[in-house]
């Protein structure tokens, strides 16, 4: 497969027919941090070697059990470090919200549960829905970053949203895992950053 | 004689009861004797009080034993409202208070709720009716064989005059009580043998049932008791600044609880709310005095145990021919280790007590499966009198032999008189889970040879924790359990057999968990007898059927065959069996096993048969056989405890998985019709289903499963 | 502490408790109410399943501050009579057995109901795999949920 991929011109014309689609992650998009909204207002200066290259370190946080175990290939989310399938085997539900008497919020929290091995919380704890997945678990960077860019795969989101969505609560609850859970394998200002360079840079996918 | 209107009300337990029957066993092994309330003090004895008629016609059954799932909540009002002949919805029945001296032995285990006391209530019920029918005969002043006693009347055949039980109990108390009544026949209940619906289903709908932890008392306050992680010792020193600053934290003392003939300490924070004492102890700092037990791990117990059955031959619990010298010279033998695990009784219901200790009383309400034990040893250990410690019993959410145990309401009334007040301990999942006692985990050493399609030498060796060892039991002494759950009459066909206990000894204590050593003996003996068909060339039911020559078995083995369709199964295609005898009770059990198209194992399905003889309940049996099948697929499959360092491991459902609905197969029931006397129910279904699994295991993959607990995701 | 207005089996609650005081021991402790059960505290059980604005939430990791100014269904107001079609359900199949779980797999198999009025078998282990039963009554569970989805729902209800 040629490694010949405009991805950003994709996300700007598609975006424009799919913006008004209203998904319920963009509903998330109301956290701010500056890191990312300054990265967003830089000059975009296309460079596939830097954007690849900043990939690599965004790929290594997605596919941390912080970010994977909500973005699991089957309908039931993992869970550990391990990522395990989820204790109990809770399925998505058509809005990624859980099902009947095991929706996500019945025992996920606003907040962290204190303690060891106790639910961690968010408002918005939630899977991708049914008729968006946004699988990480089992993607490779090349399938994973082709992924991400396309908003047909991505919730929906033009390159402005996908930079913010560096700093979604639920993207930010990864940092506050609750007791007991290793971190992302970088700090969210680096992770920011690297995935702000690799969208501005061109959102390019590694060689698959 | 006469007896004092206060007396018979002491003695009866309730006032209004005019007609009062009961039994007592005068001596071990004797037969029961049938007294009214009014003679028992001139027997000298406080009789078994079981029925109460009263003037209007209310019966009430006092039951002596504790209601935790197995259905003694129904069983005992079938029994007797069969008999009594009124009808099932008009008994009362309640819980007697803990008395070994009224009620004998009330230790609700060993599946001997109803077999342990049918004859003696159905007869003790047949004889409160012939009385009332006599009583009618002699107001109507006609012949007693004219008469019968029907839902609660007692009717005059020829005429159809009709009196009430309630009109008739005066007279009736006044009558000599008739010996040798005549029992009905099986063919003639009404009730027995029917699957009835259970009194206590309605309460536990609708939150209404009082568990332990609801009971609740004016002036409660809550306890909870951080204890030593390992399992044994001291608190040498604690800081209870922290905890003392949570509001609704009122005291913080030092307490202690007997665990057989140890004392374990602890801390114990006592505030308004479960959750401030819960808080409280989550504050404690407490240093531990552990010196003088040893910190085992779980890797360094089983090597032990591996070692002393290699070097070692131990007590001879049993010993027929000689089996060593066959297996000596035999040119091919078998020769195979089975290894189980530590498991923790895990009832939903986490251990808790509530007790009141007063200057001249310690009244304890709990869930508690020996309300005896609990009178008797806290009697002994905090010096009350017996008859002050009054021990209630709720019901028990869960008990598989945990809760027959005298460690938490012992605890609980000691904090109660260091507070001077009514107290609740509540036991966190964490403590209910890494405070043992646990059943033991043990190694089997099976050695055997096949000669001709048969079994010409049989060698059992086991080295696993004694539980008698925690209650005096002589340690020079062979475990008396080291064959419980294999079947008897394989001693009169295998006739070089050996079984031997090689001592093995651990800190962490040990006790019963559902159907005790049969819970680990069947694994071991079922899967060895099934590695000795296979080594024969046999079919395995007919290989068992072969060497047990005893009509009653056989047939279970036609049923097994019958339901499971296993003559008509194909080679390899993933069908094994089992079958096991513990508490007079024989369950055979047949598992069929596949993989999915993901290459995962799965079973398909599972046929278990009982033989419990005479019975009661079906559908109790078969709820009980259906959760004992259940408990038996989570220990071999989903959970074991493990230490490290002397500490248990898992610490909650989060790693000690218990299985779900997920996971839970296709049951099917079968009970064997017959006259034989009844067996247990409450245990029995239990040991078979390990075995059956790998053994099932084994024909679908060829691979043997010798360890417990396995993961079917892997095989 | 502070004052938690809330309605709980239909009657207006105003409860003094600490905020972070789990909703199961408020219930109990406070309210009084002791049909919901503590089974593990951390939401492996469902023992104390409640229903939090119809939501079967696992009370024991639910602070109490977040049922302020909010509904409580507990089992004790499932029905007015013990009469919910699932209530009922239990009652003929005679599903429980020690029965201390059972509060909360009928809390959770009502949301269930709800939601799906006819499950299939897949449906009711999806919903109900979050309620432990020691005793092993789950087949009967099932058994039992089916049996409810097929009888009338004219009852008393309290939601």
């Amino acid at each position: 497969m040629p490694f010949k991929t405009i991805y950003l011109l994709a996300i700007l014309l598609s975006a424009m027919g799919i913006l008004a689609t209203t998904f319920t992650t963009n509903a998330t998009l109301r956290s701010t941090t500056s890191a990312a909204e300054s990265a967003t207002d830089a000059p975009v200066k296309k460079d596939s070697a830097t954007s690849v290259k900043a990939f690599a370190n965004v790929y290594k946080v997605l596919m941390s059990p912080r970010c994977m175990n909500c973005h699991p290939a089957g309908d039931v989310p993992l869970q550990g470090d391990d990522s395990h399938l989820h204790t109990m085997a809770p399925r998505r539900g058509t809005d990624g919200k859980g099902l009947y008497a095991m929706k996500c919020s019945n025992c996920h929290q606003p907040t962290n549960t204190p303690g060891l091995h106790t639910p961690p919380g968010n408002p918005n704890w939630h899977l991708p829905p049914a008729a968006m997945k946004m699988v990480f678990e089992g993607r490779t960077p090349h399938q994973l970053a082709k992924q991400l860019a396309d908003p047909k795969q991505n919730g929906g989101k033009n390159m402005e949203q996908l930079l913010e969505h560096a700093n979604d609560e639920l993207v930010l609850a990864g940092w506050n895992p609750g007791e007991g859970r290793t971190l992302p394998p970088m700090s969210h200002a680096e992770f920011a950053k690297a995935w702000t360079t690799w969208i501005k840079a061109g959102a390019y996918a590694p060689k698959p | 004689m006469t007896v004092s209107r206060r007396n018979f009300l002491k003695i009866s337990g309730m006032a209004g009861a005019v007609f009062s029957l009961g039994f007592y066993v005068p001596k071990h092994g004797e037969g029961a004797k049938i007294v009214k309330a009014a003679e028992a003090e001139n027997f000298g004895v406080e009789m078994n009080a079981w029925i109460h008629i009263d003037t209007s016609g209310k019966v009430t059954i006092f039951s002596h034993r504790a209601e935790m799932g197995q259905g003694v909540y129904q069983a005992i009002p079938q029994m007797v409202a069969e008999e009594l002949e009124v009808n099932l919805d008009e008994v009362n029945i309640v819980f007697a208070k803990g008395d070994q001296k009224k009620y004998g032995n009330q230790i609700t285990g060993g599946s001997s709720t109803v077999r342990g006391s049918y004859k003696n209530l159905l007869n003790l019920s047949a004889t409160a009716r012939e009385m009332l029918i006599q009583a009618a005969a002699a107001n109507w002043n006609v012949a007693k064989a004219d008469c019968y006693a029907e839902a609660g009347h007692v009717i005059h055949k020829p005429s159809g005059k009709k009196a009430n039980y309630g009109e008739l109990v005066v007279d009736a108390s006044k009558l000599e009580t008739p010996k040798n009544v005549v029992l009905k026949k099986r063919s003639e209940y009404k009730l027995i043998g029917k699957p009835m619906l259970r009194q206590d289903t309605k309460l536990k709908t609708n939150g209404t049932a009082t568990f332990g932890l609801d009971k609740q008392i004016p002036g409660m306050l809550y306890a909870a008791v951080e204890r030593n992680p390992r399992l044994r010792g001291k608190v040498k020193s604690f800081d209870d600044s922290a905890a003392r600053k949570i509001p609704g934290v009122k005291y913080v003392v030092k307490t202690r609880m007997g665990v057989f003939n140890t004392y374990r300490e602890g801390v114990a924070v006592v505030a308004d709310s479960t959750w401030a004492a819960l808080q409280g102890k989550k504050a404690l700092k407490v240093v531990w005095d552990d010196s003088g037990f040893e910190h085992l791990s779980t890797d360094e117990i089983y090597k032990r145990q591996r070692e002393a059955l290699q070097t070692q031959e131990g007590l001879s619990f049993k010993k027929q021919g000689d089996p060593a010298a066959i297996i000596a010279q035999a040119p091919k033998k078998l020769d195979v280790m089975y290894e189980t695990p530590y498991q923790y009784h895990s009832c939903m219901e986490p251990l808790n007590c509530v007790a009141h200790y007063q200057p001249d009383k310690l009244e304890i309400w709990g869930p508690i499966q020996a309300p005896d034990w609990v009178q008797d040893y806290i009697s002994k250990e905090m010096n009350i009198p017996r008859e002050k410690v009054i021990v209630n019993m709720t019901f028990l959410g869960g008990g598989f032999g945990r809760k027959a145990f005298m460690d938490y309401p012992h605890e609980a009334s000691v904090i109660s008189k260091e507070v001077g007040a009514p107290i609740q301990v509540i036991w966190t999942r964490e403590d209910d889970a890494t405070q043992g006692p646990y059943r033991p985990g043990i190694t089997y050493r099976c050695e055997g040879v096949v000669d001709n399609g048969e079994i010409s030498a049989f060698k059992v060796k086991l080295a696993g924790q004694n539980v008698s060892h925690w209650q005096g039991g002589k340690k020079d002494a062979p475990n008396r359990s080291a064959s419980e759950g294999f079947l008897k009459p394989y001693f009169d066909t295998i006739k070089n057999l050996s079984i031997q206990d090689v001592p093995f000894e651990t800190p962490i204590p040990t006790m019963w968990w559902r159907s005790v050593y049969a819970s680990t003996n069947g694994f071991a003996y079922e899967s060895f007898l099934d590695e000795l068909a296979v080594e024969a060339g046999k079919d395995p039911l007919t290989f068992r059927r072969e060497h047990l020559k005893e009509e009653r078995l056989n047939k279970l083995i036609d049923k097994m065959e019958d339901v499971s369709g296993w003559k008509n199964r194909k080679a390899k295609e993933g069908y094994g069996t089992a079958i096991t005898e513990c508490f007079a009770s024989t369950v055979g059990q047949v598992v069929k096993v596949s993989r999915t198209a993901d290459g995962k194992l799965k079973i398909d399905h599972v046929w278990a048969v009982m033989d419990c003889g005479w019975y009661v309940n079906p559908d109790t049996i078969k709820a009980q056989i259906e959760g004992s099948i259940v408990m038996a697929l989570g220990a071999a499959t989903h959970h074991q405890v493990t230490f490290k360092d002397g500490i248990p491991v898992d610490k909650n459902f989060y790693s000690y998985q218990l299985p779900r609905i997920t996971d839970i197969p296709p049951i099917d029931i079968y009970i064997m019709e017959n006259d034989a006397d009844a067996g247990g129910v409450g245990e029995p279904g239990l040991p078979a289903f390990a075995p059956a699994l790998t053994n099932a295991i084994f024909d679908l993959t060829g691979k043997r499963i010798r360890k417990l607990p396995f993961d079917m995701a892997t095989v | 502490m502070a004052i938690i207005k809330c309605n709980i089996n239909g009657r207006e609650q105003s409860l003094d408790v600490d905020p972070q005081m789990p909703l199961l021991w408020a219930i109990r402790d406070v309210v009084g109410l002791k049909g919901t059960k503590y089974g593990c505290g951390v939401a492996q059980c469902g023992a104390c399943t409640v229903h939090l604005n119809g939501e079967a939430v696992r009370s024991c990791v639910t602070k109490v501050s977040r049922i302020s100014g909010q509904k409580v269904v507990t089992i004790e107001g499932l029905s007015a009579n013990n009469d919910h079609p699932v209530q009922r359900a239990w009652q003929e199949i005679d599903v429980p057995q020690c029965g201390y779980c059972h509060s909360g797999q009928i809390m959770s198999a009502a949301v269930l109901l709800r939601e799906n009025p006819n499950p299939t078998d897949e449906d009711i282990d999806t919903a109900m795999a979050g309620n432990i039963c020691r005793c092993g009554t789950y087949l009967r569970i099932r058994k039992a949920i089916h049996l409810a989805a097929g009888m009338d729902r004219k009852v008393g209800r309290n939601e």
